[in-house]
Parts: C-alpha cells; structure tokens; sequence
C-alpha cells in the first residue's frame, strides 16, 4: 500500500518535471523563483498574503458546501455576482454604511446565484457540478455584459466600473514599510474560525455533516436531507460572494471584466486539500497564495500560468490518494 | 471413498481476527450436505474461499479429487463450482435472461432468440416459468431463488453452495426449493446448504458439519444426530439455556398500561399506488413487546418507517402516548418519545465516517441536554456516548474513533444502545440482535423488558419467527401487507403462525 | 432557416460524441466530469501535432492523448478508489493548466490558425451513427452486457466472475476515444486551438446524458437541443428581436442557461446507473 502512494507521489512529481524541461526551465531554479516571488521581500509576502484573502474566504465556500456532500464549482460564479454587487453598492452609498451594506449586498447576490443549484440537487437529483458550472459561465457573461455596458465607468475605454472613493474600503490592518496587511485578511480568518464552530459545536452544523456523512442516516435521525441541503449551498454561495466584496473593499477598489483569475477553481483546491479540518483551510489557502504569486513571477521568467493550475490538478490526487488509505488504515 | 468436495486444513485471517482454523470439510458426491453454526463461526468465508472469492492462508482445496487454486469465482464456475449467496446475486437493472446468461455467455454477440429458448428448455426441466425480457427488479423473493438455481444450472455447475436459501423465502417456497434441490441431487448435482434452521438439516440432508468460531466441531450423518445435540454443538457451553427457551415457555401475564401506539386504518402506498401496508391497525401499550413476524417483503419497512414519520405516502391515524403525530416531522415525534433500532445498520442507523462519540448522539442530538440553545454541550454528549457504549458492552478503541473500526456486531451494540437513552416512550426495533451472539441478543431483550417494565413500549419487527416467540408478548403477522392478529390458541402454535406468514389461515 | 440546421447540427456533434463518451464511462459506473479535459487536451493536441503530421496524425495524436488522460481517472478512480467526482476535476485541472502551458509550443501562433483539416462533414455524418452503435452494443453483446452489469451492481458483476476494473479500463478507453474525437472536431471545425476552447461543452455533454437518461438515443436529443441553442447564438447575436437588440452575451447564455433549465424540469424520473460512483 505504501508503495503504491510513493508510486502516486512520483508519479506526480514526474509529471511536473516533465512540465518544467517542456517550458526550457531547470526545476530548482523554477522553485527558487517562486519561493522569492513570493517570500522573497516584504512586498512580494504582502502580494502573498493579498492572494491568500480570496482564496481563504472562498476555500471556505467550497468546504462548507463539501461537509453536506455538495460540490460547489459555482463559487467562482457566486463570487464575480458578490463582487459587482458591493461594487455597485458602494458606488452609490458611501463611508463605511456602504461597505457594510455592500457586503450584505454581496452575500445576497452569492446565495441568489447557489439557490438554483442548491434546488436542482435537493428536488430534481440533477448533479449541482454541472448547474454549478453552467451558472458560472452565465455569471461570466452577465457581469462582463454590465460592466461593459450598463455600468461602465464613463470615460474609459476599459470595460470597468468607476473606482470606489478613498473612504469606501477596508484598510490596513498592520503595515510596516513595505508590507501591509489588510483587515480583508483578519476577515477571513475570523470567518474561518466561525465556520470551524459552527460545523463542530452547533446543532445545525451537526446536522448539515451529517447529511453529508450518511444522508440515509440523516433522514431516520430526524433530519430532511433535501432543506439541509439547499441551505448548505445558499450559505456556500453567500461566503463566496462574500469573499467578492473583501476582494473589491480590500484590493481591487472596483469590479472589471477579468475580475476573478479563477479564485473559484483555486478555492476548490484549497478546500480539498484542507481535508477534514475546517482550520486546515488556512495553511492550505496559504499554499495556493505562494504559489498564485510565485506562479506570477515565474511567468515573467517564461514559464506559462498554467503551470499553476498542472500543479493543482496534482496537488487534489495526490491529497485525495492519500486521505483515502487513512480511511481504509482506520477500517 | 472419492469426495465431491475436499477442503482440509482451511485456515483463514481477517487482520487480528482468526475466521478460520484448519477446517475440513468433505463432501460426498450426490447429496445435500449442511452446513451449520452460529452467525459469524465461518461458514460464510468457509464458501467463499471454495467459490474463489476468498483466498484460503493455508490448506487445500480439491473438487472431484483435482487439487485447486481458485483465484476467482471465474475459475470456481470453471471447475464447476456455483454459489447463490445470501444476498442473492440477481442483478435489479438487468432482465431475467441477462442475469441468467451473465459471465457465462457463450459469445461475444448475443443471439437473444436462441438464448431466450435454451433459457425456456433449462427452466422447463425445473418446472419454473419465467418472463425472460421482464426486469429482474419484478421478480419475488422465491421468483428470485429460482432464477438463482437455473444460473448454476446454466454455468453447468456440478457443486452448488447455497448460502442460507430460505433466509427470506417463506415455509411453502422453501419446501419447493427443497424438492427442486432433490431433483438436482438425482440428476447428479452435490450441494453443500449453509444454514442456521435445524428443521432443513433434519429433512432433507444426508450429512452435517458444525462450525464454531472458526473450527469444525463437528461432523456426522444426519440421521446419527438429532436436533438437540446440534443445537448444542452449535452454541456450545449455552446450550442447556437455550434448550430450555427453545420450548417457547408460557409467559407469564403482564400487567399492561395505557397505550403508547395507537395506528388505526394505516395505509402506504407504492410509486404505482399499490398498498404496500392496506389499512393497518395496531395497538402497544406501555409494559408490552409486541412482535410482527412476517416474510421479508410484506410490508416491515413501511410500517416503520410510518411510525417514524420518514415515508411521505402513509394516510391514516398514528398516535404516541395518545396524540395523534401523523402530520409531525421525524424530529417531533423523537422528542415525544419514539425510538428506533433501524433495520440497515449501514445506510439507516449510523454513519461509518463519523466517531462514536458522534453517533451516540445522532437522532438524540437537538434534545436536552445534549443541546442547549442550538449549542452542542460536548460534555454530557460524551458522557452520553460512554452510557452508550457501555450499555452493551460496545468493545471500542476510543471514543473518537471511527465508527467504521468496530465489528458488525460492536456497531449493532451501540445503535441499540443508543435508542434506550433519554427517556424512551415507545421503541420501534427492526431485528434489533442482528448480527448479535446469544449472549447479546439476550441482553438486548433484558434490557428491553426491563425498560417495558418501567413503562415504555416496544414493537419488535423480525424475520425470524422463534426470536419474536421467545421474547415478545403479543404476536402479530404480516403478510401482503395486511396486519392479523391470532387468537390466543393460535399464537401458542408456531405452525399456526407460519401460516398466517404465508396468508393460508 | 436552414443554416440554424447546419449550425445546430455543427454544434451538437463534439457534444454527441462527447456525451457517447460519457455513456460508455457512466453506464460501467464511473462518474465522469473529466470529459471537458479530455475534449480540451485532445483539441489541444490535434492543432499543434497536425501542423507538422498532417490531420491524421494530428487526429491520432489527439486520441491518443485524450485516452491517455482517460486512464489517469482509471487509475486515481479504480486503482486509488478515490471519489469521481474528485478525479474528474483534477483532470480538468490537468488538462486546463496543459494546454496554457504547451500553447506557448505553438512555436507560430498565426499558423497554429491554419493547421491541415480533416474532411470535418464526414466525422459528422459518421457522428450521428454512434448512439445506434452503441444502442447495439449494449443491447446485443456480451461486452455490452457486462458493462451495464457492473454499472448497476460492481459487488453482484464481481460475484458473478466479473472483473469491474478490468470492464471499466475498456469503458474509459472508449471514452477517452470518443471524448478525443469530440476535441478533434472541435479544433478541426474551427481551424484552430484557442485557451479553454471546450468552453464547458464537457459538461454539457454531460448535461445531456442526465437528460437523455443515460440512454442512447434520448441523448442524442438532448444534443440536438443544446447544439440548436448555440445555433441561435450565431444566427441571432447583433440583430434586433422584437424591437431591441439583445446583448451578444445573452446569446451566449443560452445553452447554458438551457442546461440549468432543463435539469431543473427533469422530474425525478430516476435512470442513473445504480453502481454510478461505487467501487
């Protein structure tokens, strides 16, 4: 058995080696850019860490919708309608009314844009990854639509909204010369926390694991798997339009066409490889923020972006493999 | 003498667990050879490695005097070994020809005309009728072990093994399979019958092997034995306790008290309206363990699930402690008092993933004190799981380890320790001693009429007609859905009752 | 009118293939959200190995690579029993990050537009013909049979001299062929590889197959239908309906937002292969 997992391990290191002499780069110079990409300075763990905000909130989507045995693709979707909706929000009202109020705004829109999903799996049994994804593509299409027309910030060619004035966001929490860290940060991990408590020590958050666990068991336990189920996935798709409006009130000041590189797909990996600790989400969303922003200095050094999405394709197998002879060792 | 079948010196480990210790097993040529022993002494792995499903850890398998290593069923069918196990192998999704032919298809591309008439010839020489193209999913039990019996017969298998047979048959079919097994043992067939029912033994086998916790204990003719000194290998040093309750004492009266159940006119109906319960009416009242024997089939499920409020399509009348609950959630009616020991451990009762501690309060977990203000209080959940566990001595490793890392037998304990916490009303048990030995079967039923006394009820549902005589104080049947209830005279007569099963009053 | 028939019928093919892919997969029981990564790869490969061996060994390289990509769910699903679902996105990953990355092999990005073509209007007419063939094969071989045998009940196939894992590395050869020739079409048709070019047609191709019940022919309806949305796009994107002039995104939506709305009117009549997922 352990063979077979060192087996997965090389198999999949092959792989990225592979990938690396393919792209005309030697593999320890292709690490040792990444790590100084994005440990490397102050600035470059600042980037890190401003990587890490979304990827954390909306690991947290894709985990809490996972404990109900649902597969939340649609968090990249939830997200985009989340952020143009704080955006838009905060456009009109602002100070710190607007932000509050925007972020309201933003769950809402996430939770609206899981419902669907969350309905088609409880009621019709139709697989929430395949409506999850379709609603991402409309998602993409419906705000780029928006921002491209109806609430296009005027007088720029770029398919944007106006920026957010300077009293209309979220600042630093901490700075020290170069390296700031956001309150979007201290954010995510006390949604963290409240996730992980919620799931261990509440009676709801009992029962949305259960349903997860053992949906047959569930229902003889005197829980309806089908309520339990549209709940966990509107409250999935509220955290990641939440994780939409930090984005916009912590860093990007305004929602565009390209607003999401994919946080969505990444938060999938996060949530995967956090396994079953709720905590564990936040060394894992830490993982993916290196190599987000190691990924960007790579690429200056010409190696493709998709290497990081190669790397996290990886990273799910060789988790997965691993968590799976745990079970059977237990049995 | 030349054996049909000759296993010697069987050994086989699960892990730490010995299932089987140098057993041997020989089977003459042309007869139905039994083998019994209690839940759990092997006589499954026993088959199993003989059809190939298993790998023996030492000894030898030889079938018509060929020494064998059987790496597969598929090379078990090749050397004319068959197995209809317990469960059945019948295929719902595919039709009654496709399970037939199934592995043994003799070409690449199927000729369906030609298939279906040799199908028809093969069932003919058995007296058996079937709708070839219909879904299996049709099929009745018995229908089912039949068709069964034709895919040995069309493997062209010379050793059958039949892994408790009558386990959901009733009395009249399991006789037709004794008489179609007699047939095929004329015509040349060996066939060894793993059960559990002395009477089948009795009747219809020539020889008889007894294992016990992985050992053979036994092996004789049958007619130099008789049912009591079976018995008594089986259980061994049990044995004088179970003689005795085996001859289905007269109770003593109880005193009864109000009702807790009260079902009036309860019916359910299938996706396509047909009444899998047809107006049920049922009584238990507090001090009393009511019993529903019955074949598999005719209606347990729904009637628990009804009383538990998970099945949508029941109308009628169904009251706990006098309040009618029929409109109330699962949810409700525990808190009023209803318990259940669900009928599949695995999918209905508890949750593998999850630790004990987690499953101890699973169904009991909005209740106080459990939670208070929607706030799981960890503390009395754990003192909650350790009265659990403790109730019928669940061996465990620790609290917080999987549920998956007990036995059968360990999960068992603890979901039915589990429905006795919190102030039980009324308990609805689905063969609550399953995969249980004696020993813990009787203290579940200890515990239970020790409960009753104290003024719960319980309605005990099992396939198993001697369970329910032994332990419960009023027997009901059910039988195509319909609920009777036998005179007095009647229930003193497990004939009488058997018949009832069968709907021939 | 008849150019909405063309193109709906140009749309639906990757899609038929595609979904036939997923029937072979799903009806031995494997759960397959990996065929969009297959279509991708595929399309990926065929472009850039056409340009120096012609069409068919482009075509060649493309199936090859798809049905390569294939037994990595084989292996992670079959051998490592890890969940489908699970397997099925990191494929995805794979195959999104692997074709970003040998993009930048497109050693002439303007040629890599102009790649040899293969005769596309013969694989469509051959396409339509595969949901008959394997109507046939499931119905009247002993292949076939077994197949949906171990789909609907891996444990009782096995007892019945079955291999599952054998019968499903068969079932996921097929469908890394199928899926292949679905991205092959797709970069033929187009004449070209575009980042995520597949654009969720895998999963539409998916869509269908819950729709069509995983059956066959129903299936290929469902195709159909999906392929005439897209086909309205093309026809009706920058002209006025009914007074106004919707925008060329809400064309676009529509066979997304079909799929959303067809498996939310697919009353709970349940098909799905009873083993789906089960080892």
């Amino acid at each position: 058995m352990r063979l077979r997992l060192a087996a997965l391990v090389l198999g999949a290191a092959l792989l990225l080696l592979g990938a690396f002499f393919s792209a005309h780069v030697s593999p320890i110079e292709a690490v040792t850019t990444l790590m100084r990409g994005s440990l490397g300075t102050p600035s470059a763990i600042g980037g890190t860490l401003r990587e890490t905000t979304p990827l954390l909130i909306a690991g947290l989507a894709v985990y809490l919708a996972l404990r109900a045995g649902l597969f939340n693709i649609g968090v990249e979707g939830q997200l985009l309608v989340g952020a143009l909706a704080s955006s838009l929000v905060a456009l009109k009202i602002h100070g710190i009314a607007g932000v509050l109020i925007g972020i309201v705004a933003a769950m809402l829109a996430g939770a609206l844009w899981s419902w669907p999903a969350g309905l088609i799996r409880a009621y019709r049994n139709g697989h929430e990854v395949i409506t999850t994804i379709m609603l991402n593509n409309v998602a993409l299409l419906m705000t780029t639509y928006l921002v491209a027309g109806p609430f296009k910030a005027p007088g720029t060619e770029e398919p944007s909204t106006a920026l957010l004035g300077p009293g209309d966001s979220l600042g630093a929490i901490w700075s020290s010369g170069n390296l700031q860290v956001n309150v979007g940060l201290a954010l995510a991990v006390f949604v963290a926390a409240a996730v992980a408590f919620w799931l261990k020590r509440t009676v709801p958050g009992y029962e949305l694991q259960a349903v997860g666990a053992g949906p047959g068991a569930a229902r003889f336990a005197g829980i309806d798997p089908k309520r339990t189920i549209v709940r966990a996935m509107l409250a999935s798709g509220a955290i990641a339009g939440f994780a939409g409006a930090v984005q916009v009130f912590a860093y990007e000041h305004r929602f565009y066409e390209g607003f999401s590189p994919g946080y969505g797909f990444d938060a999938l990996g996060v949530a995967l490889l956090a396994g079953n600790n709720p905590l564990g989400i936040v060394p894992a969303a830490l993982l993916f923020g290196i190599l987000a922003k190691g990924g960007t200095a790579l690429q200056i050094d010409g190696v493709p972006k998709g290497i990081t999405t190669v790397v996290l394709g990886l990273l799910i197998l060789v988790a997965a493999g691993i968590r799976f002879r745990e079970v059977r060792a237990v049995a | 003498m030349s054996f049909a079948v000759r296993l010697t010196g069987i050994s086989k480990a699960f892990g730490a667990v010995q299932a089987l210790q140098d057993v041997t097993l020989e089977v003459a040529p042309h007869t139905i050879h039994a083998l019994v022993g209690e839940n759990g002494a092997g006589k499954t792995t026993l088959m199993r490695i003989l059809y190939g499903v298993l790998q023996q850890d030492a000894g030898a398998i030889e079938v018509g005097g060929k020494l064998l290593r059987l790496r597969s069923s598929a090379e078990a069918n090749a050397a004319g070994v068959g197995m209809v196990s317990q469960h059945y192998g019948i295929i719902s999704e595919l039709t009654c020809l496709e399970n037939l032919i199934l592995g043994a298809e003799d070409r690449a591309f199927l000729k369906r005309e030609a298939l279906m008439k040799r199908a028809q010839e093969l069932a003919s020489k058995m007296n058996f009728r079937f709708e070839w193209d219909a879904p299996a999913s049709t099929l009745s039990p018995a229908a089912t072990q039949k068709l069964e019996i034709l895919k040995l017969l069309w493997r062209r298998s010379r050793i059958m093994i039949l892994d408790e047979p009558t386990a959901m048959l009733g009395p009249a079919d399991a006789d037709a399979l004794f008489v179609s097994l007699g047939a095929l043992v004329q015509e040349g067939a060996t066939v060894v019958l793993v059960t559990h029912r002395l009477p089948e033994v009795m009747s219809y086998c020539s020889r008889v092997t007894v294992l016990r916790g992985g050992r053979r204990i036994g092996d004789m003719a049958v007619s130099d034995t008789s049912p009591a000194e079976l018995a008594k290998l089986i259980v061994g040093e049990n044995a004088d306790a179970l003689g005795e309750e085996l001859g289905h004492p007269a109770k003593p009266a109880r005193a009864v008290g109000e009702p807790v159940l009260q079902v009036r006119n309860l019916t359910v109906r299938d996706q396509l309206g047909h009444a899998s319960l047809d107006s049920v009416s049922l009584e238990v009242r507090a001090g009393e363990i009511v019993g529903v024997a019955g074949v598999d089939g005719n209606g347990q499920r729904e009637l628990l699930q009804a009383i538990l409020g998970t099945s949508p399509a029941a109308t009628g009348e169904i009251r706990l402690n006098g309040e009618e609950v029929s409109s109330l959630a699962v949810r409700e009616r525990i808190q009023k008092g209803l318990r259940v020991i669900p009928e599949d451990r695995h999918a209905e009762g508890a949750i593998e993933s999850w630790s004990l501690e987690e499953n101890a309060a699973l169904g009991l977990h909005p209740l106080a004190p459990l939670a208070k203000g929607g706030l799981i209080d960890r503390n009395e959940r754990q003192k909650l799981s350790q009265r659990v566990v403790d109730r019928f001595g669940t061996k465990h490793g620790g609290l917080s380890l999987s549920l998956a890392s007990l036995s059968g037998g360990n999960q068992q304990r603890l979901v039915a320790g589990r429905a006795f916490e919190l102030s039980p009303k009324l308990l609805v048990a689905f063969q609550p001693a399953r995969g249980l030995d004696l020993g813990g079967t009787a203290s579940v039923y200890q515990v239970m009429r020790q409960y009753c006394d104290e003024g719960m009820g319980a309605l005990v549902i099992s396939f198993d007609l001697d369970e329910i005589l032994l332990h419960c104080d009023r027997v009901v049947v059910l039988n195509g859905g319909h609920l009777d209830e036998p005179s007095r005279e009647e229930s003193k007569s497990r004939d009488a009752i058997g018949r009832l099963m069968v709907g021939v009053g | 009118m008849l150019n909405v028939l063309f193109v709906t019928i140009a749309a639906a093919t990757p899609l038929l293939l595609a979904s036939m892919g997923g029937f072979l997969s799903e009806r031995g029981g494997v759960i397959n959200i990996g065929l969009e990564g297959l279509m991708l790869v595929s399309a990926c490969v065929t472009a850039l190995v056409s340009v120096h061996w012609g069409p068919y060994g482009g075509l060649t390289a493309g199936l090859v690579s798809a049905v390569l990509l294939s037994l990595i769910h084989w292996l992670m699903t079959q051998v490592y029993r890890i969940d489908h679902v699970i397997s099925g996105m990191a494929i995805n990953a794979l195959a999104a990050g692997g074709t970003n990355f040998m993009l930048g092999e497109f050693s002439d990005p303007s040629r890599a537009g102009s790649f040899p073509h293969l005769p596309v209007s013969w694989f469509k007419v051959a396409a339509f013909g595969v949901p008959a063939v394997l109507w046939l094969f499931v119905h009247y071989t002993r292949a076939g049979l077994r197949l949906v045998a171990t789909g609907s009940d891996p444990d009782k196939a096995r007892l019945a001299g079955l291999s599952p894992v054998r019968i499903r590395l068969m079932a996921l050869i097929g469908t890394g062929v199928l899926a292949g020739l679905a991205g092959s079409m797709l970069s033929s048709d187009t004449g070209g590889f575009t980042d995520n070019m597949t654009a969720g047609r895998g999963y539409i191709a998916l869509a269908a197959l819950i729709l069509g019940g995983w059956r066959p022919l129903p299936t290929l309806g469902a195709c159909l239908a999906f392929g005439f949305f897209s086909a309205l796009w093309v026809q009706f994107q920058g002209q006025v309906v009914f007074g106004v002039q919707p925008p060329s995104q809400l064309w676009a939506s529509l066979p997304y937002l079909a799929t959303v709305v067809a498996l939310a009117g697919f009353l709970g009549r349940n098909r799905t292969p009873a083993g789906l997922g089960k080892h």
